[in-house]
């Protein structure tokens, strides 16, 4: 019976091209999307679900609460491990992780010269019990337990020393001290949130030999003994903080609190606790996720519009059947094997495509699509459920309709679908909703973008670039940035803590006086020419001068030092900035700051966040960049300048610059990915659904050829013609507008929640994607119009 | 074998009935071969589909045996219907996208009949029509006369105890109208009761039973 089934259904395809063409190119097309998008979101939910008993890894976050306000960190303290090895009957095994690469790079000399690196790590000899990652060559146990021991990755090692087998036994100058390779490990894979290329002997830093409770500066993980209760752990772990911190607390007048994270939620977690890789918004996924539903649901809905559409022409088939005793289960499997077989060559098709288009795929998205997954049993099974559940949706619908018809009215052919036109029209409906939703949220996600990429930061981000160099050059910088101006290469440089776009520092200050409120206040470390540099405005008073103090040359902070601040932060204490002027505040150690200037707010981090109150001081030493502003004209030719100035004072690091403006672009790299995914989405909804209508208009036309020709004779222009074929789905389109622009709406006050700097989206992005989709929809009705009014009359007349 | 009684069927225009049956009174035997006669508009074809039960929207009594079809279940009627009742066209109405041997089939495979049986039947039923060269052909590739053959093949592969005809010859000429004819007396003398509804008098000789219809009603019913 199956056999009968398929191979009628395969004849019914072959027949009728058209039908069978639109609905195999919607529904690879969805299947495509859907099938990318799940293995992407496999990807992003696979994260660190590869160690054996991952599920009772935890991490351990610190909780500080210090003048009222709580803070979540991700670090921990050094004596953490020791004290949950020793004391905690719960944990079987805790490792510690000391990620250099949040403070600094370190440069690396295997014996080629200095290689700037930033995956550089400390960590104890547990590391291995609680991450079971496999060492390839080398010792295998009992490693970093001694100073200067290292472990590289297994590409590090070939980077560095060509092959596996000969990294180990070398040694290795990190900084200008020696390590000895120990072992070489595999890499990290690419769903782990750890992301190293070096690991080296915490015995290595002071406090690996001698473990403390502060700073918090460590990741810590345990793996918890099996049946152990999280939640008993946790409270354990309370009890220790007051035994151990307790006194501390109350002297200082703070509060800790331990806490676990299960491993395999880091990484679409608070990204702020876990640094080390960027993670992925939950929230992300989850829209992701819908959204490759409603594609596919798109994809379901041409089939099933078409084809029942379609079943019209086959309604002397049907009564046929059931004359001659065919049962509605019997009909019904029919036209249900007929949708699977399409299905399946759609899946087939689509895995083709996924194949072919999965490494450009993954470039874009930059996530790597692990493609192989397709062919394991879980991913068999997941293919064999998408070809059930979308075979079974698409046909289920279309073939109640057919195997229901009365047999006598289906062979005279009287049946009208009636009843089958307003579920055709509903999903229609929810066809352009969807791609029109789709596309206002791109414009809108592309709106918020372009407004930060052009807003006016308050100073020139342009032609501006940052240098970051070490420690041991700072006594060389006047002299570096006398040569450089003196090249030509820069107009002016200023020596910052960072980039003008991310300053993080927390200070807080006290404006004294008849204002008794202290508040948190972010500080910017820079030396004499930053203001001149940036093109920052002053509001009221002016710059540092040569005779002011930097702040290395206060003494017991008793001094009088000035400082800048932003409007914010006069406005944040009550004062006009021409009041501010000549204000004594306590910043800190700086205990007799005196306001100089204040100067307009710029934004000084992601427009995430709104301009909060800034301080600027004088404190060249705790620069750690050098901001350059270079002249007009080719800057390839002027780096090159710059470079040759650094190669000749500081010859052993590497000239490394970056241009802010760049910078600031990568701030929005996660919603400029989601705007590329956006629209790539949108696209293709707006496709299926037209190609999807391009087969519903023909089907009409078809049905009304004659009446077309008719009316031509009568003499209708095509204009006429498109006016009677469009106007039912112009009704259609209409609705599906408002429902869209509801959505739009919600939508754009949900996403836009996360800025704190909003663009105005105003009608634009709602008009533009009715326009686009409604000239889209009209182009398709108008073809397929064109076509049947240019059919000569005679030739659909004289039939009858 | 069949009792019709008091039957009417009507369609509810806006200001009246009109009734295209108005009290049929009918007892078919087995074995009978009937002939429906009468003009365009008479009721034979809607006698037909309500005899044939194609048509259950109609009032009166219709007794098939000892059974009631208006108080049998949808399952018994649906057997009754596969294992009783052959159909043959005017316009032959075999499935354009299977061949001789599939149109042939499809009952068969709607009755469960075994592959092997299957295989067994349609043999019999291509070599007694002298179709076997044809069996892999489609429909749009044969004669008018030879699609009704395939017509009135695909009717009796399931053996069928009633074959209801709806003017099987109305689209042939003379020659294969004949043709068509001498296969039902053939399937009368087999045993198989057949009811046929035609316009040509002609073709009312085979039979041994004519029914007259006039604007729903039967004028007259005489043996032959």
């Amino acid at each position: 019976m199956w056999k009968n089934y398929f191979k009628i259904s395969f004849r019914n395809l072959q027949k009728r091209k058209l039908y069978a063409g639109i609905n195999l190119l919607g529904l690879t097309i969805a299947l495509v999307s859907f099938i990318s998008i799940s293995l992407y979101i496999f990807h992003e939910w696979s994260y660190d679900r590869m160690y054996s008993d991952a599920e009772r890894i935890y991490k351990i976050n610190q909780e500080f609460v210090s003048a009222g306000e709580r803070q979540l960190v991700g670090t921990s303290p050094s004596m953490l491990p020791v004290v949950l090895r020793d004391e905690f009957t719960e944990v079987e095994k805790a490792t510690l992780i000391f990620d250099l690469g949040i403070f600094s790079t370190v440069m690396v000399d295997a014996g080629m010269g200095n290689q700037e690196e930033s995956k550089f790590a400390y960590t104890d000899e547990y590391f291995f019990d609680v991450f079971d990652l496999k060492v390839l060559a080398g010792q295998k146990s009992k490693i970093l337990q001694h100073p200067f021991e290292i472990i590289l990755t297994q590409s590090t090692a070939q980077r560095l020393f060509g092959t596996v087998e000969n990294a180990v036994g070398k040694s290795l100058k990190v900084d200008d001290r020696s390590f000895k390779v120990l072992a070489v490990m595999e890499d990290f894979p690419q769903n782990s949130h750890l992301d190293f290329d070096f690991l080296a002997s915490f015995q290595t830093h002071r406090h690996g030999k001698d473990p403390q409770w502060s700073p918090s500066n460590y990741y810590n993980y345990v793996k918890l003994k099996e049946g152990a209760n999280v939640a008993d752990f946790e409270r354990n772990l309370a009890e220790m903080v007051d035994r151990n911190l307790g006194s501390d607390q109350k002297e200082y007048g703070f509060e800790t609190d331990f806490y676990t994270q299960p491993v395999t939620a880091i990484h679409t977690g608070d990204p702020s606790l876990s640094p080390i890789k960027p993670g992925v918004n939950l929230k992300y996924l989850y829209i992701f996720g819908i959204v490759a539903l409603l594609l596919l649901g798109i994809g379901i809905i041409n089939y099933v519009n078409l084809a029942t559409a379609e079943a019209t022409e086959r309604n002397k088939e049907v009564g046929l059947r059931k004359v001659l005793g065919a049962s509605q289960t019997q009909l019904f499997g029919q036209f249900v094997s007929e949708s699977m077989i399409l299905t399946l060559f759609a899946l087939m098709i689509s895995i083709l495509v996924v194949y072919l288009l999965g490494p450009i795929l993954s470039n874009w998205i930059q996530v790597p699509l692990q493609l192989g997954l397709l062919g394991t049993p879980l991913g068999f099974c997941f293919l064999a459920s998408v070809l059930v559940f979308v075979g079974f949706f698409s046909g289920t619908y279309p073939s109640l309709i057919l195997s229901g018809m009365k047999p006598i009215s289906a062979l005279d052919n009287k049946v009208k679908l009636g009843g089958g036109a307003w579920v055709r029209k509903s999903l229609v409906v929810f066809q352009f909703f969807v791609s029109m939703g789709l596309l206002i949220a791109t414009f809108v996600v592309k709106s918020q973008l372009d407004f930060m990429r052009e807003v006016s930061l308050g100073y020139e981000k342009e032609r501006l670039i940052s240098l970051s160099y070490p420690y041991q050059a700072r006594e060389k910088i006047p002299l570096i940035k006398e040569e450089m101006k003196r090249s030509g290469a820069a107009v002016s440089i200023a020596q910052a803590a960072d980039m003008p776009i991310h300053i993080k520092a927390g200070y807080k200050i006290f404006p004294g006086g008849d204002n008794p409120r202290e508040f948190m206040i972010t500080g910017y470390a820079v030396d004499l020419d930053l203001i001149s540099t940036l093109n920052i405005n002053f509001l009221a008073g002016g710059n540092f001068s040569q005779a002011d103090l930097s702040r290395d040359q206060l003494k017991d902070g008793s001094e009088e030092f000035p400082i800048l601040l932003n409007e914010s932060a006069v406005k944040e204490m009550g004062w006009s900035p021409e009041e501010a002027i000549g204000k004594r505040v306590n910043l800190s150690d700086m205990r007799n700051a005196v306001i100089k200037g204040v100067v307009e707010d710029f934004y000084f981090n992601s427009l995430h966040q709104k301009v909060s109150p800034l301080v600027i001081f004088n404190s060249p030493s705790e620069a750690n960049v050098l901001l350059i502003r270079i002249p007009e004209g080719d800057p390839s030719s002027h780096l090159a300048r710059l470079e040759q100035v650094w190669n000749l004072q500081v010859p052993d690091r590497p000239f490394n610059p970056q241009f802010v403006d760049q910078a600031y672009a990568n701030l929005y790299s996660s919603e400029q990915k989601s705007s590329f995914i956006f629209s790539l989405f949108a696209g293709i909804a707006v496709f299926i659904a037209c190609i999807g209508l391009f087969g519903l208009v023909s089907y009409v036309a078809l049905r009304r050829t004659q009446e077309i020709s008719i009316r031509k004779v009568l003499g209708a222009t095509a204009w006429d013609v498109l006016g009677v074929l469009a106007l039912d789905f112009v009704k259609l389109l209409a609705v599906s507008s408002l429902l869209a622009v509801g959505f739009g709406i919600w939508f754009s006050q949900n996403w836009l929640e996360d800025f704190a700097n909003q663009t105005q989206v105003g009608w634009g992005p709602y008009l533009l994607s009715m326009v686009t989709v409604l000239a889209l929809a009209l182009t398709t009705i108008g073809y397929r119009t064109w076509k049947v009014y240019r059919v000569n009359p005679s030739k659909t007349l004289k039939s009858e | 074998m069949i009792e019709l009684q008091h039957i009417d069927k009507y369609i509810e225009s806006r200001f009246q009935r009109i009734f295209l049956l108005k009290g049929i009174n009918l007892t078919i035997s087995q074995g009978e071969f009937i002939t429906l006669m009468g003009p365009s508009g008479a009721g034979k074809s809607t006698l037909l589909n309500i005899l044939g039960l194609l048509d259950e929207d109609f009032e009166g009594e219709y007794r098939f045996g000892d059974k009631d079809i208006r108080k049998m279940k949808q399952r018994e009627l649906s057997n009754l219907h596969k294992s009783e009742f052959g159909y043959i066209f005017q316009a032959y109405h075999l499935i354009d996208e299977l061949t001789v041997y599939e149109n042939i089939e499809t009952p068969l495979l709607y009755r469960n009949v075994s592959s092997s049986e299957r295989k067994s039947i349609i043999a019999d039923l291509l070599d007694r029509f002298k179709m076997v060269a044809k069996k892999d052909l489609f429909p749009a590739q044969l004669s008018g006369g030879q699609q009704q053959l395939v017509g009135i093949a695909r009717a009796i592969a399931g053996k069928p105890s009633l074959l209801l005809a709806d003017e099987p010859t109305g689209n042939l000429h003379s020659a294969q109208a004949k043709e068509i004819m001498e296969i039902f007396q053939e399937l009368h003398r087999e045993g198989t009761t057949i009811i046929q509804a035609t316009h040509a008098r002609e073709n009312a000789e085979y039979g041994t039973r004519l029914i007259q219809l006039i604007d729903g009603r039967i004028e007259s019913d005489e043996k032959i």
